[in-house]
């Protein structure tokens, strides 16, 4: 575990940011802090990067308490961008790494691999204010990532992105997950997260709602519904109910059907089979994080 | 410590590596140099600035005739007229005026026709001399006779002043003191201005930027603020550095050269120095001598001292204002009570000139909000160690409250967006955990 959060609890004047969260984060991993707006995702991640202080609850980077020599260690890249906009591409770079505790010279070598990976040798010398949007947002990547952070926190990092550059950040978080960083990273739209996360958490109105693995999740959500499309006679059966159905020009038939209990997925090919039915495809729906989401907090309503 | 060296350093050289702080270095020196030329040219050539005009002077008393005293812009000349000629005189002679004098008795009534309504310095001039010539009537009519008129207009008075003091009597030159006062006085006010509003300006740009959380996430609110504070800090000294270096080695170059180019004719420098009684020479010899009375490594050193105090205490306030704000415009309510004080000393620095040692003066240079700029005024003038030592003292104390009221305000303001504090929450924020 590289993160382990503890009953973390924190309020503004206001109100209540974050009340009782406790997480663990498991080294290697790619992790997502799922929730609407508002939820308590910055306030935690400012946390993490030691940028506000809890009020109580405990932090452990690598079994140790969080303190201000682990921040060297952590890559951040802030909700809200920006950057000198008077200073070189790589004035910039080099400033930052260095306030992460780099040596100059040891910054200069790193952002070498860098500057090579994404072709900007000729933008080094531009202001930022010169630069597009999208370049922008990749010299703000490398300032989180050129100090070799063992866990890098992205808070909504695909906000703002365009489709090509958002593929080269999934590109690089991957790559960055093989090299054996770990990645938080927030957002509130939950569309994308199951492809890339492989542990969640979801926190709604400042608590968790529910963590773990993302399959796991799916399979402790999923309502046993599949999809079926075939030609022919309509389904009808004791052992399923059947969710939704619509027919398209050429009778092909889409049904959504939920099991019973005590019915299995091979119960349900025999039975397809028996019908005599042309069956074109079979999949099983699993719940989106989404819906799941929905779920999840319309059962922590019931129980309180 | 680290952390606000890499701060300080990226602030120094972003800016100075800038076109504008080059442009600015180099052109500032010689645009007030050229500045103070300009003024000094017209100070010595006052009459320069004004056309030649003839004045024709229709004397009916026959009193002033031939009696009046050219002067450089000035000339006289003089033609009896009739009551009808001066207008249509006017017109077809190209003259400034007519000057019409008539008399009944001893009462004289002055006449000046002109085509424009003439200005200050031309009615005062005419003015003197029309008094010269009454005046030196009466007193001829009286028996004086002339050579002890002029001998009676020639004599002039300067007071020399001396301090006495605990090592002994100083010789003492108010003018030269006030000078040096003022100079210190308001390089301060400007340093502190110019500079403080810099800070405030980095600030803002941190923060509607969003720099500031990344980088907050490795260093301190408080690292921040001081290498921030530094290193702008440092810009300022080197450009002032830079500028002393010029302004000397300009100076000589360029008062020359404007003297040759306005064609001012050295001697009349001299001579009109002679005729105010004091010879060029004998006024700087006086002005060094003077400056010789000062104790300079003192006045140097605190000038230094009063120079980085001051700037401290004001640009912290202005960094903590710069945190509280969102944009530019937002400041506006926050920087009244910082820069309210600061113009406030720069003004009442007259009245402390005319009684350096009053209470309101030692007090006002007790207080840190104004003895950076009411000391530099005050110390020319010489002032006991104590009241120098508790005024530093105060300094000290009062720079260290502002950072640390400063660092309170600007760790919560840096990440409050949105809506701009009022002057309650600002207090609030003091005493607020992180």
């Amino acid at each position: 575990m590289i993160i382990e959060i503890e009953n973390l609890n924190k309020r503004y004047q206001n109100h209540i940011a974050l009340k009782g969260i406790s997480l663990s984060i498991k080294k290697g991993s790619i992790f997502g802090l799922l929730g609407p707006n508002g939820a308590g995702k910055t306030s935690l991640i400012r946390i993490l990067t030691h940028i506000t202080e809890a009020d109580s609850g405990k932090i452990l980077f690598k079994g140790e308490p969080l303190n201000e020599k682990h921040i060297y260690k952590m890559g951040y890249l802030p909700e809200e961008r920006g950057l000198y906009k008077k200073m070189t591409v790589k004035d910039q770079l080099l400033y930052f790494a260095e306030i992460k505790g780099l040596s100059n010279k040891e910054a200069k070598e790193k952002l070498k691999y860098w500057v090579d990976k994404f072709e900007i040798k000729e933008w080094l010398g531009k202001k930022v204010e010169e630069l597009s949007k999208g370049m922008q947002q990749k010299v703000q990547f490398i300032a989180t990532v050129l100090h070799e952070p063992e866990l890098i926190i992205l808070d909504e990092p695909f906000s703002g992105f365009d489709p090509i550059n958002a593929q080269i950040l999934v590109d690089e978080i991957l790559s960055l997950k093989e090299k054996g960083s770990t990645i938080i990273f927030s957002t509130h739209r939950m569309d994308s997260v199951e492809l890339l996360c492989d542990h969640i958490a979801l926190i709604n109105k400042s608590e968790k709602v529910l963590d773990g693995e993302v399959h796991a999740i799916q399979e402790q959500y999923k309502k046993n519904q599949f999809e079926v499309k075939y030609q022919g006679n309509p389904l009808i059966s004791d052992d399923f109910l059947l969710v939704s159905k619509s027919t398209s020009k050429d009778l092909t038939h889409t049904c959504i059907i939920e099991l019973k209990q005590a019915m299995t997925n091979n119960n349900l090919i025999e039975h397809l089979i028996s019908k005599q039915i042309s069956l074109i495809s079979f999949t099983e729906n699993l719940p989106s994080m989404e819906e799941i989401f929905i779920m999840a907090v319309q059962q922590k309503h019931q129980i309180n | 410590m680290h952390k606000i060296w890499l701060i300080c350093k990226r602030e120094y050289l972003s800016r100075v590596k800038k076109k504008s702080f080059l442009i600015m270095t180099l052109l500032s020196p010689l645009l007030i140099v050229i500045f103070y030329g300009v003024i000094f040219y017209f100070s010595v050539n006052r009459d320069l600035a004004e056309e030649s005009k003839i004045v024709l002077v229709n004397d009916q008393s026959s009193v002033f005739e031939n009696k009046l005293e050219d002067t450089k812009t000035i000339s006289f000349q003089y033609k009896k007229l009739t009551d009808s000629e001066p207008k249509l005189l006017l017109e077809s002679s190209g003259a400034y005026g007519v000057l019409t004098i008539t008399n009944k008795g001893n009462n004289y009534t002055y006449d000046l026709l002109a085509n424009e309504q003439p200005g200050l310095n031309t009615l005062s001039s005419i003015e003197s001399k029309l008094e010269n010539v009454l005046k030196n009537k009466e007193l001829n009519a009286n028996g004086i006779d002339q050579k002890i008129v002029n001998d009676i207009n020639a004599i002039s008075v300067k007071l020399l002043t001396r301090k006495n003091t605990d090592d002994g009597i100083e010789k003492g030159n108010s003018g030269t003191t006030t000078i040096i006062g003022f100079l210190g006085a308001f390089l301060i006010y400007f340093f502190i201005f110019l500079y403080g509003v810099q800070v405030m300006k980095g600030v803002i740009e941190e923060k509607t930027n969003r720099i500031v959380e990344v980088i907050i996430s490795s260093v301190k609110p408080f690292q921040l603020m001081m290498g921030k504070i530094i290193g702008i800090a440092m810009v300022g000294i080197t450009q002032f550095v830079i500028w002393v270096v010029l302004i000397t080695a300009l100076s000589a170059p360029v008062s020359a050269l404007v003297m040759e180019m306005m064609h001012v004719d050295p001697s009349t420098l001299v001579e009109g120095k002679q005729v105010a009684g004091v010879s060029q020479e004998a006024g700087i010899s006086e002005i060094f001598s003077s400056l010789s009375g000062l104790n300079i490594p003192l006045l140097l050193g605190l000038f230094v001292f009063y120079f980085i105090g001051g700037y401290f205490f004001y640009g912290a306030l202005f960094a903590a204002v710069g945190s509280a704000v969102d944009n530019e415009t937002d400041t506006q309510q926050f920087m009244m009570p910082i820069t309210l004080p600061l113009i406030f000393s720069i003004a009442i620095a007259q009245s402390v000139i005319n009684s350096p040692n009053s209470s309101l003066s030692v007090w006002l240079s007790m207080i840190p909000f104004s003895s950076p700029v009411i000391m530099m005024v005050r110390l020319p003038f010489g002032i006991p160690t104590s009241q120098i030592i508790a005024s530093m003292a105060c300094m000290i104390l009062g720079f260290i409250a502002t950072v640390w009221f400063a660092g309170r305000i600007y760790r919560i303001g840096i990440l409050t967006y949105g809506k701009k504090p009022t002057y309650k929450e600002l207090f609030k924020w003091l005493f607020r955990k992180n």
